[in-house]
């Protein structure tokens, strides 16, 4: 097979993280999560810490946006900090674009699809599930109510949103920004993958 | 492999020579930018009269208010094109160029619009009195007839910086002090004698002013379009871009707005100030101030100028753990920015007439800019660490802490005391409200180092 990219968008508890693990297995090939953070911060000599805080965060409210990191850069005058959530995302878009030059694999979350979308073969996919599904997957992996569950899942995608928006210009899961969008509700997880394999080798053969 | 941004010898070279490196182009940036706040004063001052100096002094927020919402556009759109620069998007770059020049002459006509609308109310509001209201309306109307101008100048040299072009954007900055300063005597002066020529100027007085500065800025504003025509540059004007874009409008305000609101509040300050002075000193109070002012912001803006040096080498060392790097850095910054503050320090308390013949020949005036001076002066040698330890905490990631110690000294304590004093000491009280305040974040800014340093033992 000819080297290809994959990239993850998915809402939390949409099972994103599994399927992408799972077609890792499939192809032999490494996804890439939270392992991207490690790896930018190897590089840049910065402390993963800072990574983990600025990760798939943007800000939101106006009190947040006083008192977030960028705005105070820019109010006290100055743009030339390390630390900027938007230094930290240039450090781990340049890592996540040099192991896409590397080896066919698999990037989940983080703006991958826009960072890759000059990539020859990159295949952008999106994954939702229906609320209930959402809530019950991540109330049992968290051990927490489904009350909770359901608080957390809304904060955190709409964090991913904010991310998303902010870096890409495009809408964090609006259909036009991807190639695929998946219920994965319908199929399941297992048959999900069975449909992507399908789909994938269709779009690396060509 | 794409190139990395963070210059590595941000982690090895000794931080002395890092941030000597590093301060003189910052410094350089900063004084030019306050000597061109300074000139115009210091040819009003002697080419008018003394009140035409409290006349501009009370206008002076209002100008602060336009560069702050000119500000709003020029930081959010510099800082999303970079992140679109880093990214190699190009033609996303290129819309929020498009789109920032729009935006800047939509704000710049609107404030100019209101502003004039309403513009002697504004100015009584400010601090204005019937003696000085005809020459702040005079230099006002002329400098917001050229709002437009100053927006888009303000904002393209941001943008060249943004678009790798530093060297650029601070040679417009140099050039239009340098022709605002040749225009100036020209067009204020009715006679100029140099010793050994004497020729007529235009005789204009504040009005030449206004329009000095409004044509430096125009001149520079065409130099900067001409290079930004140019379509080698990665980014250039072209067709096509000058659509607004919700998704680019929408992120270029909300990047734009919290320093459009820092600077907001600084404008809110000086006008409690300039109207505590009106009514416990009178107009000349306000001009004086206007002297102390510009006195005490090239020494602040010196500082500016090493913390901004300190910021990456502070910021990238705290990020790979190497505190005592962090510490090192940040005690030779405060040593050198105390160095500064004191030198201000000394020449306010025992040189304070010298400075206030620069800018007058008023005897009064004079005599009050003293007394300002030396009110204003008295805890500057504590200003350089308080100032320093605040931009610190934003280099090292802790914004609300930076934040809140820019506020401390420039309005959180400040207001009050400017409220509260002159019930007491009259004209003195708010001139005591100056250092009151210097006094009081010093000891909150004492209090949050000694925690930091705490917290990261060495």
């Amino acid at each position: 097979m000819n080297q290809f990219i994959i990239t993850i968008g998915r809402q939390l508890g949409s099972g994103g993280l599994r399927i992408a693990n799972l077609l890792a297995q499939h192809y032999g090939i490494t996804a890439y999560d939270r392992k991207v953070i490690e790896m930018a911060a190897q590089e840049s000599g910065l402390s993963a810490e800072f990574f983990e805080n600025a990760d798939e965060k943007k800000w939101h409210g106006f009190f947040h946006a006083i008192f977030s990191n960028r705005a105070a850069a820019n109010a006290l005058g100055s743009n030339e900090n390390y630390l900027s959530n938007d230094a930290l995302f240039k450090i781990q878009s340049d890592t996540i674009r040099d192991l896409a030059e590397r080896e066919s694999c698999i990037f989940v979350g983080r703006c991958a699809d826009y960072i890759l979308r000059d990539h020859p073969c990159h295949i952008n996919l999106f994954f939702t599930a229906d609320l209930a599904d959402r809530v019950a997957r991540i109330a049992e992996e968290k051990g927490i109510s489904e009350e909770k569950a359901a608080e957390f899942i809304e904060k955190t995608d709409r964090r991913r949103a904010d991310y998303y928006n902010y870096y890409s210009g495009k809408t964090w899961g609006a259909a036009e920004s991807y190639d695929l969008c998946i219920n994965t509700s319908h199929l399941g997880i297992e048959g999900t993958v069975e449909i992507l394999k399908k789909y994938i080798e269709l779009r690396v053969k060509n | 492999m794409s190139e990395k941004k963070i210059p590595s010898e941000l982690g090895t070279q000794p931080v002395g020579k890092l941030l000597k490196q590093y301060a003189l182009p910052s410094i350089i940036a900063m004084l030019a930018s306050s000597l061109y706040n300074i000139v115009d004063s210091i040819f009003i001052g002697h080419g008018v009269d003394a009140l035409a100096l409290s006349g501009l002094a009370v206008t002076f927020p209002l100008m602060n208010i336009s560069t702050a919402f000119g500000a709003m556009v020029g930081m959010g759109s510099s800082t999303l094109i970079s992140v679109k620069l880093g990214q190699k998007d190009y033609g996303t770059a290129q819309s929020i160029l498009g789109n920032a020049v729009v935006m800047n002459i939509l704000m710049g006509v609107i404030f100019a619009a209101i502003s004039l609308i309403f513009l002697d109310p504004i100015l009584y509001f400010f601090g204005a009195s019937e003696a000085t209201i005809s020459y702040a309306r005079d230099y006002m109307v002329i400098i917001l007839l050229g709002n437009v101008i100053t927006h888009m100048y303000f904002g393209f040299n941001a943008l060249l910086r943004a678009m790798g072009h530093p060297k650029m954007a601070m040679k417009a900055t140099i050039a239009t002090v340098l022709i605002n300063t040749v225009l100036d005597p020209l067009l204020i002066f009715e006679t100029i004698d140099l010793g050994f020529v004497e020729f007529s100027g235009a005789g204009w007085g504040i009005r030449g002013a206004a329009i000095a500065t409004v044509a430096a800025q125009c001149i520079s504003l065409v130099w900067q379009v001409r290079v930004m025509s140019d379509k080698r540059e990665l980014l250039h004007f072209r067709r096509g871009i000058y659509k607004l874009k919700s998704y680019i409008v929408r992120e270029v305000l909300t990047i734009g707005l919290p320093p459009c609101l820092m600077n907001l509040a600084s404008c809110f300050v000086v006008i409690f100030i300039n109207r505590g002075l009106t009514s416990y000193g009178g107009d000349y109070a306000v001009g004086a101030y206007g002297i102390v002012h510009k006195m005490t912001f090239i020494f602040v803006m010196i500082v500016m100028g090493f913390q901004q040096a300190m910021q990456p080498i502070a910021g990238y060392n705290y990020g790979a753990k190497a505190y005592d790097r962090v510490t090192k850095v940040l005690k030779i910054t405060i040593a050198l920015a105390t160095g500064v503050t004191t030198l201000a320090f000394v020449v306010g308390e025992f040189f304070p007439e010298y400075v206030a013949r620069i800018f007058t020949s008023d005897a009064k005036m004079i005599e009050m800019a003293m007394v300002g001076m030396r009110y204003n002066c008295l805890l500057f040698p504590i200003v350089g660490f308080q100032m320093v330890t605040g931009s610190f905490f934003q280099s090292i990631a802790q914004p609300g802490k930076a934040i809140f110690l820019s506020l401390s000294r420039q309005l959180l304590f400040l207001v009050p005391f400017i409220i509260i004093f002159p019930h007491f000491w009259g004209i003195n009280g708010v001139w005591i409200s100056l250092p009151a305040s210097d006094f009081v974040s010093a000891i909150i800014t004492t209090v949050l180092l000694t925690n930091y340093f705490r917290k990261h033992k060495m």
